[in-house]
């Protein structure tokens, strides 16, 4: 009993890590429909810039408030100088993030070096709950995740930046007709999802050594996240994507290794795909 | 559009023009090639087959781009099976007959994989843009099973595979140890299967894939079954790709579990859009030139030739869609062109 509870704590805490991971590949794939292969680059960046940062004496958070601007301003440059010209080429955009990627990576080993570098945790230390030690920082994450995801499902449900994006996800056409000012709205989105992936890059940094692939680790991952999940299905999508991809490893790991628990989670994803290819929350 | 008829008339003329001036460049270009032990030797020798097997990676990807408008991000996976196959096969003390046994398995490995893959995907009507990433997850799933089965492929040390002979029976045997042996036999493959997808792509398969790539929902319309030809272009491209892998692990000594990794397997796709993802020459050109250059200026500028080659790509995407070969293309044109005003 106390195995599962342990178990199901842990798989809660990679849910949230893998959603966070994920959460910016999500608004960029779901609100302006870009398949962002940059992303894994732009968590790289973000556990730079953070890494940069807290070893000029910023304190941790607000280096990594700093390293999600650094990251959303270099989003917003990409989406102004090349993205926005490709909205109606989806395959090339996706080719075009992946020159992002490279681009990135390289200048990544030449501004910082290829080796290992590491954020001290904010919270170190371990949360008891008398059976079970909690790492107080991956306990923290998985709280600040849910109230990201919380907070940009207000902004999309609540507020008229959220009607806006409604709006012209369902009839771009329409929304352009009304006035809306499409171009503005798909560079916020961007450059928002851009923020969000080097906040993101930067929340993770404490917990892995980085290096200039570390993001890798997450781009396929985040994709099958959003696409299990479901695309646009910002919030309800990215938890149980997540939950599928990252937390049922940890639970298929129980019975066999780490590396044929991954396998066995990607080959899970591409039934899903198979049968469901719409994701599992979507209703179309 | 805004094309008259006159020009459009021009342009599929200038089609036509360029499909022969590609096998007769095609043609100089393998004689040119037939002739560098005698000219240059050395080490060119050695290393000018494993970049025609590259080659002959990026033209299966060059097959299912140019043709069929697919996109795959997991060639190396099929490249790296090819290759573990290969290394397996001939450990397996089959004796003389276990190299061409593991040239088969690679081809027929490659192709099972690429078929269930593609027929599983094709079949439920996956976007393009989702097969890149479950093709991007195959790689990923190849490279961890590759490290996992460690008492099968030496996990992250890689297997060593020997350079296979050519044994005919009662007749003997050619060994292919030695560099120009080894040469002498990749290249005629290698020509033989540009010829060979040359004419394949110009065959009614080829038109079926273009039509599909251009209109699919007509192509459906008018009866044929989309996913089928798709998953069996996918099937033979991975096949390609596994058999290009099998001769490039016994050529080079050596696989190891990078050669199915997400950075191979998305060089493979800057090598094809580079060369020009229409054309087969192109893919191949693309696939031997940028993995020679990648080689040659790593070490010269490992800082930078790395970004130099992603500014590239992304130039390229960017501002000429048909690659380096689409450009070589308009510039004949424009040139054959002013000869016939002049």
């Amino acid at each position: 009993m106390q195995t599962a509870i342990s178990v199901a704590i842990d798989a809660t805490l990679i849910t949230m890590v893998f959603a966070l991971a994920a959460f910016g590949l999500a608004i960029i794939y779901g609100l302006v429909g870009v398949i962002n292969l940059g992303h894994g680059a732009m968590l790289t960046l973000g556990a730079y810039f953070t890494w940069a940062a807290v070893n000029a004496e910023v304190p941790f958070f607000l280096a990594v408030i700093l390293a999600g601007l650094g990251v959303g301003l270099i989003g917003l440059l990409f989406e102004h100088l090349v993205i926005r010209h490709f909205y109606d080429r989806p395959f090339d955009t996706l080719l075009l993030t992946w020159g992002f990627f490279l681009i990135s990576t390289e200048l990544v080993k030449i501004v910082f070096g290829s080796s290992f570098r590491n954020v001290p945790s904010p919270l170190p230390g371990a949360l008891d709950l008398g059976f079970y030690e909690v790492p107080a920082y991956r306990a923290f994450i998985a709280v600040l995740t849910l109230a990201l995801l919380a907070g940009a499902a207000l902004v999309f449900f609540k507020t008229n930046l959220g009607i806006k994006i409604r709006a012209l996800i369902q009839n771009q056409e329409m929304a352009g007709l009304l006035g809306l000012n499409i171009a503005m709205t798909y560079k916020l989105v961007f450059g928002f999802g851009a923020f969000m992936a080097g906040l993101a890059g930067g929340l993770i940094a404490p917990m892995l050594s980085i290096d200039p692939y570390i993001g890798n680790i997450f781009l396929v991952r985040s994709f099958f996240v959003v696409i299990v999940g479901g695309i646009g299905q910002l919030l309800s999508g990215t938890l149980l994507g997540s939950f599928f991809i990252g937390g049922s490893e940890t639970i298929i790991a129980l019975f066999s290794s780490q590396v044929v628990a991954q396998m066995a989670v990607f080959l899970l994803a591409i039934v899903i795909l198979r049968f469901r290819p719409q994701g599992l929350m979507s209703e179309r | 559009m805004s094309d008259t008829v006159v020009e459009r008339h021009a342009k599929t003329a200038a089609g036509w023009r360029s499909v022969s001036g590609d096998i007769k460049l095609a043609a100089v270009l393998f004689a040119l090639l037939a002739l560098v032990p005698a000219v240059i030797g050395g080490y060119a020798v050695y290393i000018l087959p494993q970049y025609l097997l590259f080659g002959v990676l990026a033209m299966s990807l060059g097959l299912l781009w140019g043709l069929g408008g697919i996109v795959s991000f997991g060639q190396a996976a099929f490249f790296a099976i090819g290759g573990y196959s290969m290394g397996l096969a001939m450990q397996a003390g089959f004796g003389p007959a276990g190299a061409y046994l593991g040239l088969i398995c690679a081809a027929l490995a490659g192709a099972v994989l690429a078929g269930l893959a593609g027929y599983f995907l094709f079949s439920a009507g996956v976007r393009a843009t989702y097969f890149v990433l479950v093709t991007l997850a195959l790689s990923i799933i190849v490279e961890q099973a590759a490290v996992s089965q460690s008492q099968l492929t030496g996990g992250w040390n890689g297997m060593f595979v020997d350079r296979m002979s050519l044994n005919f029976g009662p007749l003997g045997e050619i060994s292919l140890y030695e560099d120009a042996a080894a040469y002498y036999f990749i290249l005629p493959i290698v020509a033989l299967i540009f010829f060979g997808l040359r004419a394949l792509s110009v065959s009614r398969f080829g038109k079926i894939l273009v039509g599909i790539r251009e209109n699919e929902d007509r192509m459906m319309a008018l009866g044929y079954s989309v996913s089928f030809y798709k998953t069996l272009a996918f099937s033979l491209s991975g096949a390609l790709a596994g058999f290009a892998g099998a001769l490039y692990a016994t050529h080079a000594n050596f696989v190891s579990p990078s050669l199915a990794g997400v950075l191979f397997s998305t060089e493979v796709v800057v090598w094809v859009a580079i060369g020009g993802r229409t054309s087969l020459l192109g893919a191949l050109l693309g696939g031997v030139a940028v993995s020679a250059l990648s080689n040659y200026l790593s070490s010269v500028t490992p800082e930078y030739w790395q970004l130099v080659l992603g500014i590239i790509f992304v130039l390229v995407i960017l501002f000429f869609k048909e690659g380096l070969a689409g450009l070589a293309r308009s510039l004949a044109d424009r040139l054959h062109r002013t000869r016939a005003d002049g």
